[in-house]
């Protein structure tokens, strides 16, 4: 109470810190409430689902906006201008190798492709590497290996494919794509008064950005991951062109975090290899709540052309470098 | 969004993360290894919003607003930017949600409606299980044993007493023995599950996700194995349990 009327003679308006207080006082009279409503299984099941992959996401997303934070604090524009070839096509597959060593999933690379644009990299290269970070890290390949113990090949496949598709969405890019598609992440506001505020102010600015958006992914693929029938799965595992359909288009909605995500290919049974990878070439690169991350870092026209046709891309990849490699 | 709810939402996220890997919370949804990745993330941002706040109360909160937007300090001009980056991003606030949903409901293990939903058992793991190590009766996974009973048609478990631990999931005729298996969280679980035959009539109908330990042994199914297939198990001594500390096998 006394917040508000402190503020009210300077000006007739609510801020930030008088809603939080109104909404702890809410949630503690409602509390009762709240418990009743959640007893309901079905919304009991979202609900772990869902803090269950914000926890998950959390450590990584730290992770991400760390070297970001880094990246715009620490490491001159000019490194990347040294470090990239100036031939911006010849720039995509270098960006999109760099994936190789960033050992996290793909809550980290968002924030970090921001950064790396924000720096001047050009964007077809950023977006290369927004996409191959999570897929061919040596921890996921790793974790694709140990889930496929008897079939190394879907490994060689996963990293083949996930990089052929990483690649070919940044030349699309830089052939097709429109700057004013993509709000390109300002970060004059956070330039500090020492290069160490600088950092805190970047990494405080992205957690907040994105993990705003990774709660909206998250929520989203709860609710899916619970209304959604499980029979009809089973169903499309017959039909072999609807197989790698089917389990592209669950990667999107169970939004399963790229360390995992072989864990779950695998244990698709029923399902032909080239529909399991699929489901781990889509995943990193599209998914729920990278969709909302993407959204809320490069803008929502970007979001709406760049996820579909990376969809597109992936599967197409995963279709053609499974029938090389796993029939 | 303001610096010092900036402050305030860091703090709390990394608060809730520390307070839920600090005990056994955490085990509800993700796997154990994770553990110091949320005891460390939780120390940064605890840290960056005690920063953030530090940086107010000196007055110096939005100092690097100032060389660019001039009102800074006014927060009712806030939207003639559209995007209120000088104010903070406003999907800061959703961050409230997964706060107030782990200190307020703080979401159970998944159980017997997750279970239900997986309309297939756990399918073999494709390294073959040793032989049952000594024991009489001897703790099996439950995911251990459907990969034992189905998938090597109950070699290993000839003339062994197992000991197995799951949750009711009630049937149309009884209940199930089951368990979730997570790789990474909870949003990938699936599930094992076991059908017990000669249960003692008092434990005919238990409660869904009624924990339990049970003994007894494997009785071979019928048909050919598939991912469809529940093996058996008698019920020879049944107790009631409290949930285990890592719900999921």
């Amino acid at each position: 109470m006394s917040e508000t009327e402190q503020a009210a003679p300077r000006r007739w308006r609510i801020g930030g810190l008088e809603i939080l207080l109104v909404l702890a006082v809410l949630i503690v009279v409602g509390q009762r409430w709240l418990l009743d409503l959640f007893d309901a299984p079905a919304l009991q099941t979202a609900s772990t689902i869902f803090v269950s992959i914000f926890i998950q996401a959390l450590p990584f997303l730290v992770l991400g906006v760390l070297l970001s934070a880094a990246i715009t604090a620490f490491v001159p524009p000019t490194f990347w201008a040294r470090a990239l070839p100036s031939n911006r096509a010849a720039a995509v597959p270098v960006a999109g190798a760099c994936g190789l060593v960033l050992p996290g999933c793909e809550c980290a690379s968002v924030p970090v492709a921001g950064s790396l644009m924000a720096r001047g990299v050009t964007p077809a290269a950023a977006l290369a590497f927004l996409l191959s970070a999570p897929a061919i890290n040596p921890i996921v390949l790793a974790s694709t290996y140990v889930a496929f113990p008897d079939d190394p090949m879907i490994v060689v496949a996963r990293l083949i494919a996930s990089f052929a598709a990483a690649v070919i969405m940044g030349w699309l890019w830089l052939r097709f794509g429109k700057g004013e598609w993509l709000r390109m992440p300002s970060r004059a506001h956070l330039e500090g008064a020492t290069r160490w505020h600088s950092f805190r102010l970047a990494a405080t600015h992205d957690f907040l950005h994105a993990g705003g958006f990774l709660v909206i992914g998250g929520l989203a693929a709860a609710i899916f991951n619970v209304a959604m029938p499980q029979e009809w799965l089973e169903t499309l595992a017959e039909n072999p062109l609807l197989a790698v359909l089917a389990l592209a288009l669950l990667a999107v909605v169970l939004s399963i975090c790229s360390e995992a995500d072989a864990f779950v290919a695998a244990s698709f049974t029923e399902f032909s290899p080239t529909a399991k990878l699929a489901f781990m070439v889509v995943g990193p690169m599209v998914d729920l709540k990278l969709m909302s991350m993407q959204a809320g870092v490069f803008g929502r026209s970007f979001a709406t052309r760049f996820a579909p046709a990376t969809f597109v891309v992936a599967v197409t990849m995963s279709v053609l470098v499974g029938w090389w490699l796993l029939s | 969004m303001s610096r010092e709810l900036q402050g305030i939402v860091l703090l709390l996220v990394g608060i809730v993360t520390l307070r839920i890997s600090w005990g056994t919370t955490y085990l509800n949804y993700v796997k154990e290894g994770m553990r110091p990745w949320l005891l460390i993330s939780g120390a940064v941002l605890v840290v960056l919003g005690v920063l953030a706040i530090i940086d107010v109360l000196r007055g110096r909160g939005d100092e690097p607003d100032v060389h660019d937007v001039p009102d800074a300090h006014d927060e009712g001009h806030d939207d003639t930017h559209g995007h209120s980056h000088h104010h903070g991003p406003r999907s800061a606030w959703l961050l409230l949600l997964p706060v107030v949903t782990l200190f307020v409901v703080a979401p159970p293990a998944l159980g017997a409606y997750a279970a239900a939903r997986d309309t297939t058992n756990s399918s073999p793991s494709s390294r073959v299980l040793p032989p049952l190590p000594p024991g009489d009766p001897v703790p099996v996974f439950l995911s251990d044993y459907v990969t034992r009973a189905v998938w090597e048609q109950g070699v290993s478990l000839e003339d062994r007493t197992v000991e197995l631990t799951g949750f009711v999931l009630p049937t149309d005729d009884g209940w199930q023995l089951a368990r979730l298996q997570i790789a990474c969280c909870a949003a990938d679980a699936f599930a094992s599950k076991v059908q017990p035959v000669e249960v003692p009539e008092e434990f005919a109908d238990l409660p869904a996700d009624t924990w339990v330990t049970l003994t007894g042994r494997w009785v071979p199914t019928e048909g050919e194995p598939t991912v469809d297939t529940i093996p058996l198990v008698t019920v020879d001594t049944l107790t009631v349990i409290p949930q285990p500390e890592n719900p999921y096998d």
